[in-house]
């Protein structure tokens, strides 16, 4: 059975002073309003959020009564900054089930209530506690700079093509109203910032954002019904590796790219993905994590992320525009609503509706790309009409 | 407008019962992997049960010798519950034989580097490794 998205919707990212259920609300009107069906039609709610910053330490039920939703679910769901994604997935497969014929999956995170370094313990604290953090304080820059690290020293990718990746994400955020940074910068001002977590710098990292994503799934069925039209799911893959960074084999990609994308290519019947993409949400946390996911989804050779930045081949008129949006650097990421923020970008795209930011269109698919931790959990989706 | 949230302190009570030959191990300057009896899985951190084929016949093996840094990071940012550091801290990753063991470093290394592994108890009274270049 198809299932296919019918309504999205997504707030501003940034520090926002509303709480998760106010915030949930805004991106659930829209998208309910944008699928134009009623909110008694929907049949189940999936709230995805991580919510370790929160004070409401079980938001699913405040969340889900706020929206209107109270009697229906909620399934709450978890998988860190791969959160909105397993919610879309739980989603999709109530409707496969036969369970729902209108499913909605919420992506919510408030992560602006706590200062920074509490954010930065709690961050630090999901990889393995006991093993890592108790001990060495790390944390997710540090994490994501190992990786990049090991890619430096592998394959000689330079602080300048990582920065590259900013530039590019903020010169497409600036064009959308909904970003957390809406501005450019330049390679300068960004290879010239601050460390963070060596080799990264303040530009290689995303901020600490407040937002919420929504997306309503059907049935094809349901959708014929409706006389609607509608964005298919046509790709899923998921995979995920270990807690510990010292069980990890490599440290210059990540492994749950590799495999999940692979299961969505498969299931998409998709052979060459820059042949079969028009566009493409990447998990870029933090800039490294760009560049590897260029090579584990298999759009370049392993090792030449770097060079295919550079030449602006994920650039707008180059091989696949990827984060046209912003991405996580500039557009912001709140855990919970960025893997359903990507399926509001890639639906936005494939409907022709990105206004300055929209891409063209031969295939009319698309890609999003959502890691959980440095590839504690990977998700793909492939999109299309 | 805000509000400010009544304050909840976590300070939790670890179990460490299972692989507490690491945590002893630490205080004597050694550090220990685990392998698996049956199907002979290594683990670094130890683990007390395989996940590979469900055994909990493990022997414990010490990790010792010349380790290569496999990857790192110096931050800069400190998250809470270190703020007792006053400098950047150099994490790293290095690999000895089979095992690859995380540590802190009281100096700067880099991918490639070789080093050896020491234990020590931090200003907090936590005990953990440190790497020193070769």
């Amino acid at each position: 059975m198809r299932v296919g998205v019918i309504g999205v919707g997504c707030t501003k990212f940034g520090v926002l002073e509303r709480t998760i259920q106010e915030l949930a609300f805004e991106a659930v009107k829209e998208a309910v309003e944008d699928a134009g069906v009623s909110r008694e039609d929907i049949d189940i709610s999936v709230v995805g959020t991580s919510n370790t910053r929160g004070y409401e330490l079980m938001p699913a039920v405040p969340i889900n009564e706020y929206c209107g939703f109270a009697g229906k679910g909620p399934i709450r769901v978890e998988a860190a900054c791969a959160t909105g994604s397993a919610a879309l997935y739980t989603a999709y497969s109530s409707i496969v089930s036969g369970m729902a014929d209108i499913a909605i999956a919420i992506g919510v995170e408030k992560m602006t209530e706590v200062t920074t370094p509490t954010s930065l313990a709690v961050g630090g604290r999901s990889g393995s506690y006991l093993w890592e953090f108790h001990q060495y304080g790390t944390t997710f820059p540090g994490y994501y700079a190992m990786h990049a690290s090991a890619h430096m020293a592998k394959y000689g990718t330079s602080p300048e093509q990582l920065a590259m990746v900013a530039v590019k994400n903020h010169k497409n955020a600036a064009k959308n109203p909904k970003a957390h940074f809406p501005k450019e910068i330049t390679l300068e001002k960004a290879v010239a910032s601050r460390y963070v977590a060596y080799p990264l710098k303040l530009f290689d990292c995303c901020p600490i954002s407040d937002g919420a994503s929504a997306v309503v799934l059907a049935s094809e069925n349901k959708i014929k019904e409706l006389g609607k039209e509608a964005v298919w799911i046509e790709g899923i893959g998921f995979s995920s590796d270990t807690a510990n960074v010292a069980k990890r084999g490599d440290y210059s990609g990540l492994k749950a790219t590799v495999e999940a994308s692979k299961m969505a290519y498969k299931m998409a019947g998709i052979e060459d993905p820059l042949k079969s993409l028009d566009v493409a949400c990447l998990h870029d946390c933090f800039t490294i994590a760009e560049i590897m996911a260029y090579e584990d989804l298999g759009f370049c050779k392993k090792g030449e992320g770097g060079k295919f930045v550079e030449e602006g081949r994920s650039d707008f008129g180059g091989d696949i525009p990827v984060n046209t949006f912003g991405g996580l650097k500039a557009k912001g990421h709140p855990l919970g609503a960025t893997g359903l923020a990507m399926i509001y970008e890639a639906v936005k795209q494939l409907r022709e509706e990105a206004g300055e930011l929209q891409v063209d269109l031969k295939n009319y698919k698309a890609l999003t790309h959502n890691i959980g931790g440095t590839g504690h959990f990977g998700w793909v989706f492939i999109l299309g009409v | 407008m805000f509000i400010e949230g009544r304050e909840l302190t976590y300070k939790h009570n670890i179990p460490v019962t299972k692989v507490e030959k690491y945590w002893k191990g630490l205080e004597e300057g050694k550090i220990y992997g685990t392998e698996c009896k049956n199907c002979g899985a290594k683990y670094s951190p130890p683990q007390a049960d395989c996940s590979v084929c469900y055994s909990s016949d493990m022997e414990w093996i010490e990790i010792s010798g010349e380790g290569e840094v496999v990857c790192m990071t110096e931050q800069y940012s400190f998250p809470a519950g270190f703020e007792f550091l006053n400098e950047p801290y150099v994490i790293a990753v290095a690999k000895f034989g089979d095992f690859k063991v995380i540590g802190w470093t009281k100096e700067k290394v880099f991918v490639g580097d070789k080093v050896v592994a020491e234990t020590e108890k931090d200003e907090t009274g936590v005990w953990k490794v440190y790497f020193k270049k070769v």
